[in-house]
């Protein structure tokens, strides 16, 4: 039942539009409908459908905007794009569907004509989604759990501690070497965060980075009250989250008096950290870089002792959506592989044109039956079945036997995926095989 | 006179170019005075030039459009230019401009020549595309999903406003020097000529409508991607 509140709330809300962002207000009155976003949507090429036509999904804020929010649209109606907006019981359910079968992996920006990034339309749907109660339970529970302790994977200060005792053990067998895991060193010249799914999920991407900092001699330490850089307030247009998770970090950087905060293989993480921190508290008084930054500039002066021959299988490397198209993140990884790899293959598209792993926005921790009504089926059923066919299609393509992917939600969803189509290519991530090339 | 002349060609100029000017400057204001948050899409533009240089290549060449959909970057592409050339190519139909065509060794009867050439190939050209990008409304599963009565409205009223001008072209003696004078009358607030042909006025009342329209719905793209694609390659 859609009560009287509810929509009366959410017309405000979109109303509220007309108080800025720019892009968003732009967003309303610009588009043209020429169907471009549709042609290049990973989502609708998997499953042409009206309702995954990115334009249709972003004309659920703009035909209420026009209605309610503009003279015109009261004025002129369907004759400006104000529809008569039907607020039938279920158009909530459809939002929840829409905006979050749409990853908002930014593709649709790259090409469309007038400039319109659906992504940020995406995410004011879904924030007022979430003031209402109404994200998904995988996006709300990471929430909760982040906001109890401080991480998405809910661990524990000993929990913590125990993973980073037990890598640096692993390491130590793998190259008879210390290498530490620094925690909580005051006056490290780095703090490096990565998303905390490293340390549990792919722990190979977490000794690679710690290896990297080895070898190259950095003084570097991780935070055990910041060991997070994920932040799903970026999924759930929760911006208060967002800010709250951050603060975790920018505190950290504050009490352990590091200079440089290197994010880890996290697009979101090094988006949020390098994109929106400013934005929560002015300029940052420290540098934010990410480690494929790093590790690619270590490998291209020369000093590390890299053999290729080492890693004898072929890899191919996808894009994140937020490296590549957010933050101009493509060249440094596929420098760290030439150096890693002896049979390095591109997929096409690549870099800033990427087809999106379908599990961008969040999707990836979404498992079960909510928010699709598609096939019958779960979330998991259309990240596969939808979300990451075109992308399946081009890793299938180059052949290649491991697919590196520097972001944990990317990770996720392409083992998923690769799991789903019965292949054995290994998904994995950039440092994973820096460390696998490394000449002890 | 007649009253639909009065209306049409005393009454509602001064309304449309009001409603126009008003209408395009509200809404730029509103997007200025817009607080404005950091959403660079890569590869960015880092220099104030850069940028301009990647917005003009938006605006002039559709460069987007061109890596997304080459198809309808053809018929899109030829569409605006051709508008843009019909735009400009409409002063004369207002004043003209001796001294530049002498500039460029031209009489006045020469640019007619020219101008009828040009004007007419133009006109053919954007009827042609006008009517392939209505049948792709329906056509294309990309564009029909998402058109909306909007959409097919400000098509449908360009088209029109180009069929009547083509009609005046092409199915009847069109007096120029007779819609100069009544322009001129319309400026200079002392008006002695209105034109004969009937065409002329569902004409002129089609583009005013359509002037009238473009600061409050789609076509709001024309403006607004002077502010669109700066926002979104800014690093």
């Amino acid at each position: 039942m859609l009560t009287k509140e509810v929509r009366q709330q959410v017309i405000d809300d979109v109303v509220g539009i007309n108080k800025g962002p720019r892009a968003l207000m732009l967003y309303m009155d610009i588009c043209a409908r020429c169907g471009t976003c549709e042609k290049v949507c990973h989502v609708a090429q998997a499953n042409p459908a009206r309702r995954t036509n990115p334009a249709v999904r972003s004309d659920h804020l703009r035909a209420i905007y026009k209605r309610y929010g503009t003279l015109s649209g009261r004025l002129l109606g369907q004759l400006v794009g104000a529809d008569n907006h039907r607020f039938t019981d279920d158009v909530l359910d459809q939002w929840e569907r829409d905006f979050y079968e749409c990853s908002g992996c930014r593709r649709c920006a790259q090409f469309c004509p007038v400039g319109i990034d659906n992504s940020i339309i995406t995410r004011k749907g879904r924030a007022i989604l979430h003031k209402l109660g109404r994200s998904p339970k995988y996006i709300a529970k990471t929430q909760q759990i982040s906001d109890e302790t401080g991480n998405d994977e809910g661990q524990s200060y000993k929990a913590f501690m125990e993973a980073v005792r037990f890598l640096q053990e692993e390491m130590k067998e793998m190259t008879g070497h210390d290498i530490p895991i620094p925690v909580d060193k005051k006056g490290a010249e780095i703090l490096f965060v990565p998303a905390s799914a490293d340390l549990v999920s792919f722990p190979d991407t977490q000794i690679g980075s710690s290896m990297f900092f080895y070898v190259a001699g950095m003084d570097w330490t991780m935070s055990s009250e910041a060991f997070d850089g994920a932040n799903f307030g970026l999924f759930s247009g929760d911006d208060a989250h967002m800010k709250r998770k951050n603060k975790l970090i920018h505190d950290a950087m504050a009490k352990l008096g590091c200079k440089k905060l290197v994010i880890g293989e996290c697009g979101h993480a090094y988006r949020i950290a390098k994109r929106m921190a400013p934005g929560f508290w002015g300029k940052l008084p420290y540098e934010v870089t990410n480690i494929l930054e790093m590790a690619a500039d270590f490998v291209n002066s020369g000093k590390a002792n890299l053999d290729k021959s080492k890693v004898d299988f072929s890899v191919t490397y996808h894009d994140p959506c937020n490296m590549a198209r957010s933050l101009g993140v493509v060249e440094e990884p596929r420098e760290i592989l030439r150096h890693c790899v002896k049979d390095f293959r591109e997929m096409t598209p690549k870099g800033t044109e990427n087809w999106c792993c379908g599990g961008g926005g969040g999707l990836a921790v979404m498992d079960g039956r909510e928010g699709v009504d598609l096939l019958d089926g779960t979330f998991l059923d259309y990240r596969m079945k939808v979300g990451g066919e075109m992308k399946w299609k081009q890793v299938a393509a180059t052949k290649a036997h491991y697919l590196a992917a520097p972001c944990s939600n990317c990770k996720r969803q392409l083992s998923q995926l690769m799991e789903h189509h019965k292949s054995d290519i290994e998904v994995g991530g950039v440092m994973d095989l820096f460390a696998k090339a490394l000449v002890w | 006179m007649s009253a639909l002349q009065l209306l049409i060609g005393v009454i509602l100029p001064p309304i449309t170019v009001a409603v126009l000017v008003a209408g395009l400057i509200a809404r730029l204001r509103k997007w200025s005075r817009a607080p404005v948050g950091k959403i660079t899409l890569y590869p960015s533009a880092k220099t104030g030039s850069e940028v301009w240089s990647h917005t003009a290549k938006e605006v002039f060449l559709f460069r987007s459009l061109w890596s997304g959909d080459r198809p309808l970057w053809v018929g899109a592409w030829i569409f605006h230019a051709s508008l843009a050339l019909i735009f400009v190519g409409h002063f004369r139909v207002v004043t003209d401009f001796p001294r530049l065509w002498a500039a460029f060794g031209m009489g006045s009867q020469d640019v007619d020549v020219m101008s009828a050439a040009v004007g007419g190939a133009v006109g053919v050209v954007i009827l042609a595309i006008g009517l392939y990008l209505l049948v792709r409304r329906f056509t294309s599963r990309s564009a029909r999903d998402a058109s909306k009565t909007e959409d097919y409205v400000a098509l449908v009223l360009l088209l029109a406003v180009i069929i009547t001008g083509d009609a005046m072209r092409f199915l009847t003696h069109f007096d120029l020097a007779e819609v100069r004078a009544y322009f001129q009358g319309l400026f200079t607030l002392n008006l002695q000529v209105l034109p004969q042909s009937n065409l002329f006025w569902v004409h002129f009342l089609l583009v005013q409508i359509l002037f009238m329209y473009i600061p409050f719905g789609k076509l709001l793209h024309l403006p607004g991607v002077l502010f669109s694609h700066p926002l979104l390659r800014r690093d």
